[in-house]
């Protein structure tokens, strides 16, 4: 039994997380402690964080059980929210017996705010965009993964795998020895599965998860891949903690992202140019850093990685057809302005200039004697033998 | 493996995955068991589940109770076995526990009451009941929580079996 128990009164948030399995309650005296001392120091709502609690035996559902009836009947006026996650299959249903004790306590999936990307990429209609996206970057990317390490026969997981085409391209070129593909977008993980069912792929893994924490235990895996994922995430950190723990010694970490404001075209340079570095600010916005490419080398550093290695390459309207490469901006056009932008409040003229710079990018793709690019970073780190 | 189950009338033909059987008393001498078998036999048969991951939570979780339940509720010298079958969505764990004549009783009582309509009724009682924690409690869970469906009957002269059918990618 591994389990750490917190109380942070900043938040006013009671953190359970790891193993509770006791073989009595005598174990659990840290928890009764930590959760008295919550229950005494709170005023308003206690929120017992159990999201990263991957066991908990009914001893210590007993125990808490026992705890929060006898909160509820001390402090009538208490309110005990238990904030769960849907990745964990059987919290929610669990903790919710707790209801019973008392109106004043509720049980929450904090999964609806996790990514606050996701709706986005939950949307149906972006799906052909996101494997017209995959199809741009792969013809760069399935040269640029062995320079980072990728081998045939590695045991490989790409988590914040969307809709799992880069894992399919990965299990064609590479095969790896393992492949498992992590997401926490449920309709995108349903067309990953029934893509590979079409198309008779065998062997990937696709799974729900929560990048920030994975149900995945230590160095497990030669390479992780995590691509444009950290970028739409408020705390990459805390994925690439994630990345780095189930990596095995030795193995790498491999990490694409963005750079937005550096998207470019010719012509109409200038509404390009200021239509996408508003695209970073708006991102910015909803704690989105679309700017974070060239940060990627900081970023594995301060995760404790070694031997950084990084490049980036240009997906441009010259890689195959530039309709492709037009549909992709159109997308990013009815998502950045025809969304995020109305949902920020922008003003409407503020709207038709941002919308002209997408234009502009489309113009300049599909201009006979034009051209456009999306730069892409990309990086890797060694998680220290 | 592969040794097949003889299925009854109606019911699906279960083909075996693993077996791990220990000496009951070697069993009992740490807690950890529980939860290190639960943990291995969860991890050999989630991998080709629609979702490995959320599935082997899942079932390592279902199978710890199990275990845990029959670390309480065992009696005498013998093997302890754990076997998980397969039919389908089903998989099926089947634990043998060295007992006498009142852990079979007890197993029988506890599988009755949670197969019983008002089981819900009874795990909520379990717990939030003052003092030690009901031995059924784990079974109940299962029972409310997972949809598992139990069954008990001998096995041999002192041991009991306990057999719980879990759907798991569909509770």
């Amino acid at each position: 039994m591994s389990f750490t128990v917190r109380y942070d009164d900043n938040n006013q948030e009671l953190q359970l997380a790891g193993s509770m399995s006791p073989q009595a309650s005598g174990d659990l005296g840290d928890f009764r402690n930590e959760f008295l001392r919550a229950v005494g120091l709170v005023d308003g709502t206690l929120y017992v964080n159990v999201k990263k609690l991957v066991r908990f035996n009914n001893v210590a559902f007993h125990e808490m059980a026992r705890l929060v009836a006898g909160a509820s009947r001390d402090k009538p006026q208490l309110r005990i929210a238990v904030v769960t996650s849907s990745v964990v299959g059987w919290s929610a249903r669990k903790f919710r017996a707790l209801t019973r004790l008392s109106p004043n306590i509720s049980v929450e999936d904090y999964d609806t705010q996790f990514y606050p990307g996701q709706d986005v990429l939950e949307d149906g209609g972006f799906i052909p965009i996101l494997r017209t996206q995959t199809r741009m970057t792969w013809r760069h990317e399935r040269e640029i993964l062995p320079r980072h390490g990728l081998r045939a026969g590695m045991a490989v997981a790409d988590i914040c795998c969307g809709i799992g085409d880069f894992a399919v391209l990965v299990s064609k070129e590479f095969k790896p020895s393992r492949l498992l593909a992590v997401d926490h977008a449920k309709p995108s993980l349903a067309y990953a599965r029934q893509v590979a069912s079409d198309f008779g792929v065998k062997g990937i893994e696709y799974a729900y998860g929560d990048a920030a924490s994975l149900l995945i235990e230590d160095n497990q895996f030669d390479f992780v891949t995590c691509r444009h994922s950290l970028q739409i995430f408020n705390k990459p950190e805390l994925i690439l903690k994630e990345l780095f723990r189930i990596c095995k010694p030795g193995g790498r970490v491999y990490v694409t992202n963005e750079k937005n404001s550096h998207c470019l075209g010719e012509p109409r340079a200038e509404s390009i140019q200021w239509t996408y570095t508003e695209v970073a600010k708006l991102f910015a916005h909803f704690d989105m850093d679309v700017e974070l490419g060239p940060k990627s080398r900081r970023y594995l550093l301060d995760a404790g990685f070694d031997e950084i290695a990084m490049e980036s390459f240009m997906v441009t309207s010259l890689d195959g057809d530039p309709q492709d490469f037009a549909d992709i901006i159109q997308a990013w056009e009815d998502v950045y302005a025809g969304k995020m932008s109305v949902e920020r409040g922008d003003d409407a003229a503020f709207n038709k200039r941002f919308r002209q710079g997408f234009q502009d990018h489309i113009f300049a793709a599909l201009h006979p004697r034009g051209y456009a690019g999306w730069p892409i970073w990309v990086a890797s780190g060694r998680k220290p033998a | 493996m592969h040794a097949q189950s003889h299925p009854g009338a109606g019911e699906p033909e279960f083909k075996a995955l693993l077996e791990i059987a220990i000496q009951a008393d070697v069993f009992a001498s740490n807690w950890e068991h529980c939860d290190r078998i639960a943990s291995y036999v969860a991890r050999m048969v989630s991998h080709n589940r629609t979702d490995s991951l959320l599935y082997l939570n899942l079932f390592s979780s279902a199978l710890n109770e199990l275990l845990e339940t029959a670390f309480r509720a065992h009696r005498g010298e013998g093997e302890l076995a754990c076997k998980v079958l397969r039919a389908g969505p089903i998989d099926r764990v089947e634990l043998t526990i060295p007992s006498d004549a009142a852990i079979a009783s007890f197993y029988r009582d506890a599988v009755d009451t949670a197969q019983r309509p008002d089981a819900a009724e009874s795990y909520m009682a379990a717990l939030f009941a003052e003092g030690p924690v009901d031995r059924r409690i784990g079974l109940l869970e299962l029972a409310v929580d997972y949809r598992a469906k139990f069954s008990v009957r001998e096995a041999g002269r002192s041991s009991v079996r306990l057999v719980a059918d879990l759907a798991l990618d569909e509770a």
